[in-house]
């Protein structure tokens, strides 16, 4: 394993591979930086860039958009209060009191290294993982392989925090588009609707380019116009200048915060679809529960700046073990780099590390080059990353439009594609509109064939439907459904109870 | 009822029409499943799902607490830049990529920002220009990806 990645290291370092991963990384800070532009939409505008690549360049572009956007996001939270990416919310509560009371440079550097830190830590389970995993994976059959993407299905439904009856709709519409089109064991035409071009089926990314990029980019149009420019906010005389030993000093003085989230991070990385957002709070929380000093929290808090951008990083890492090992998009970004694979024939899942080691340990280099890479580019852009937000969203978004208009045509040179974005784009943005999570959808999507595949040929090898429940593994996992729903509706009511309790007690 | 109400009744009637129509899919001698077996599962559940979401909202209507006032949003933009979007995609094999997408990014940006005087006039040209151009040379003359020619411009 060391020799593979040592080789990998030293070939991910040529300049045909540093070139992409750099710029990936670039992309990937500046987009994170960005307000209202998210990761999933960043690495989208990537995706076609990644066409005329091979394989390795492609997806270190992409992980490197993956590891810059975790960490870029906390620029604009520690300097503006205003988090360029979902994952840097719980930065903003201690990164910009500290910017404020006259530590900027310390409240970045603190994020950025502790980022860095977590980044490596998720990369250490990444590598060690994923291998084992896989091996594991290798022993399912298909009754394993379908009661697992229930679950993962059902997981995402349950964790979404708006209604989980919404949530498991939308993970069923999810089904509902691969069902049209054609049977994907048996190639028959079926639900085609009368058009011709639905006869081949729906390919999963102009869908996911279409739900995450366009309906992002119109949830951001309806809020313009009359808003002040983020530029304003700037105060452009502020010094990031530290001592960087110190600062480290800072972060490593406290070996157990670093190591539980980042743990926390990883943990949730491995289960599909929750994100680095949901990492980030959650690692946030606990730091202050376990702190000597929580009155501290929210008021430029060191420990909270560690907690949150350790978690979200190392929650990368995470994300990146279940793609590789089984195959399941840990979240829309893993889903994207999922659908680049595709594009350049590689099947993922438990055969991918086994068939493609090189490809396997040049995303396990890439991911580790990536994080000095975001370093050196925080280190030397943090500054200008304050001119880059004054960029006019009304310049910017028809730009990203275009690239994901490229992304979906490229795919395979048809409109058809074009068309499939439009139409999820503006299904997208409805089920942003009615409170509809768009995650499980997407992993509906991207998960159906899958679970059809598998359905059938269980039931082909053994028509005795009691083996998806008395096969150990296979019954576990569907045990684990039930339980992640049953988790789910009990939370739900909770926080229901509670909301009612406090209601109550206004009064 | 509520918008979650409509949403629940529209994913019914969409579902319960689909399965209707595999109905009439025939099976396959080849596997001891047809065609219809899975779409049936997974339509059946998304009937049901929905039929539940219709209910909880109908339940839950009378103890709905009152919407807080949201921020004013600017739909009419929305449906405009939608619009422009929709015309860029018909209109792309038609005109061509480098056309379409200079008449798009020069449109889209206007209407987001309406430029002021002549110098905003030739910063959403530019932009145009530079998006247009710099797409095109990235893609199809560095990295080998294929854009759409105009099968009336022939550009």
């Amino acid at each position: 394993m060391l020799e593979l990645l040592g080789t990998a290291l030293v070939n991910v370092a040529q300049f045909k591979y540093l070139l992409p991963l750099f710029l990936g990384t670039l992309a990937g800070v500046v987009g994170g930086a960005l307000p209202g532009v998210t990761i999933t939409m960043t690495i989208i505008v990537v995706l076609p860039f990644t066409f005329g690549l091979d394989p390795l360049q492609g997806l270190a572009a992409m992980t490197g958009v993956y590891v810059g956007g975790s960490a870029g996001g906390l620029v604009t939270a520690v300097l503006l209060g205003i988090p360029g990416t979902p994952s840097a919310i719980a930065t903003t509560f201690d990164g910009h009191p500290m910017a404020r009371k006259g530590q900027p440079g310390r409240a970045i550097w603190l994020g950025v290294w502790a980022s860095f830190f977590g980044g490596l830590l998720g990369g250490a389970f990444l590598i060690l993982a994923t291998g084992p995993l896989a091996k594991f994976a290798l022993e399912f059959g298909p009754w394993e392989f379908f009661s697992l993407f229930v679950l993962a299905l059902s997981m995402v439904a349950g964790l979404v925090e708006s209604s989980l009856a919404k949530g498991l709709v939308a993970g069923g519409l999810g089904l509902v588009v691969t069902i049209l089109g054609n049977d994907p064991v048996m190639g028959q035409k079926r639900l085609t609707l009368g058009m011709p071009s639905l006869e081949g089926g729906i390919d999963f990314l102009p869908v996911l380019i279409g739900v995450f990029a366009f309906a992002q980019v119109m949830t951001e149009v309806e809020r313009m116009g009359g808003a002040a420019r983020l530029g304003d906010a700037v105060d452009r005389s502020l010094s990031l200048a530290v001592s960087h030993l110190k600062v480290i000093w800072e972060i490593l003085s406290r070996p157990f915060l670093l190591l539980w989230c980042s743990f926390i991070g990883v943990l949730i990385g491995v289960l599909p679809a929750i994100g680095g957002s949901a990492a980030s709070m959650f690692a946030y929380d606990q730091a202050k529960k376990l702190s000597k000093q929580p009155q501290k929290f929210g008021s430029g808090s060191p420990e909270g700046i560690i907690a949150s951008e350790s978690s979200n990083n190392a929650n990368v890492g995470g994300s990146l073990v279940t793609i590789m090992a089984f195959g399941i998009p840990g979240d829309a970004v893993t889903a994207v780099m999922l659908g680049a694979l595709t594009i350049h024939g590689i099947q993922s899942g438990p055969l991918f590390i086994q068939q493609n080691p090189q490809l396997a340990y040049g995303i396990f280099a890439a991911y580790l080059i990536a994080h000095p890479l975001m370093v050196l580019i925080l280190g030397v852009a943090a500054r200008f990353m304050l001119r880059i937000v004054t960029v006019p969203k009304a310049a910017l978004f028809p730009v990203v439009l275009v690239l994901c208009v490229i992304g979906a045509y490229a795919l395979n040179n048809t409109m058809q594609n074009v068309h499939i974005l439009l139409a999820f784009g503006l299904l997208g943005y409805a089920m942003v509109k009615g409170g509809f999570p768009l995650a499980p959808f997407i992993l509906g999507v991207i998960l159906g064939d899958q679970i059809e595949i598998n359905l059938i040929r269980a039931i082909m090898t053994d028509a005795d439907p009691w083996l998806f429940l008395t096969r150990p593994i296979s019954g576990g996992l569907l045990v684990l459904s039930v339980a992640s729903l049953a988790f789910a509706i009990w939370q739900h009511r909770r926080h229901k109870a509670r909301a009612a309790a406090e209601a109550d007690a206004d009064f | 009822m509520s918008r979650d109400g409509i949403a629940g009744l529209a994913v019914l009637a969409a579902s319960l029409v689909l399965y209707a129509l595999t109905l009439d899919l025939k099976d396959n001698p080849m596997v001891p499943v047809g065609p219809g077996f899975y779409p049936r599962i997974v339509l059946g559940l998304t009937a049901l799902l929905s039929l539940g979401l219709v209910v909880s909202d109908s339940l839950g209507r009378k103890n709905r607490p009152k919407e807080a006032p949201k921020a004013k949003l600017n739909y009419a933009l929305v449906a405009t830049s939608f619009g422009i979007f929709a015309l860029y995609c018909v209109a792309l094999p038609g005109l061509g990529f480098r056309i379409a997408t200079f008449t798009y990014v020069v449109a889209a940006n206007a209407v987001l920002a309406p430029p002021r005087g002549w110098k905003g006039w030739a910063g959403s040209i530019a932009l145009g220009l530079a998006t247009a151009f710099l797409t095109w040379l990235v893609f199809e003359r560095e990295l080998s990806v294929l854009l759409p020619r105009g099968a009336w411009t022939g550009f």
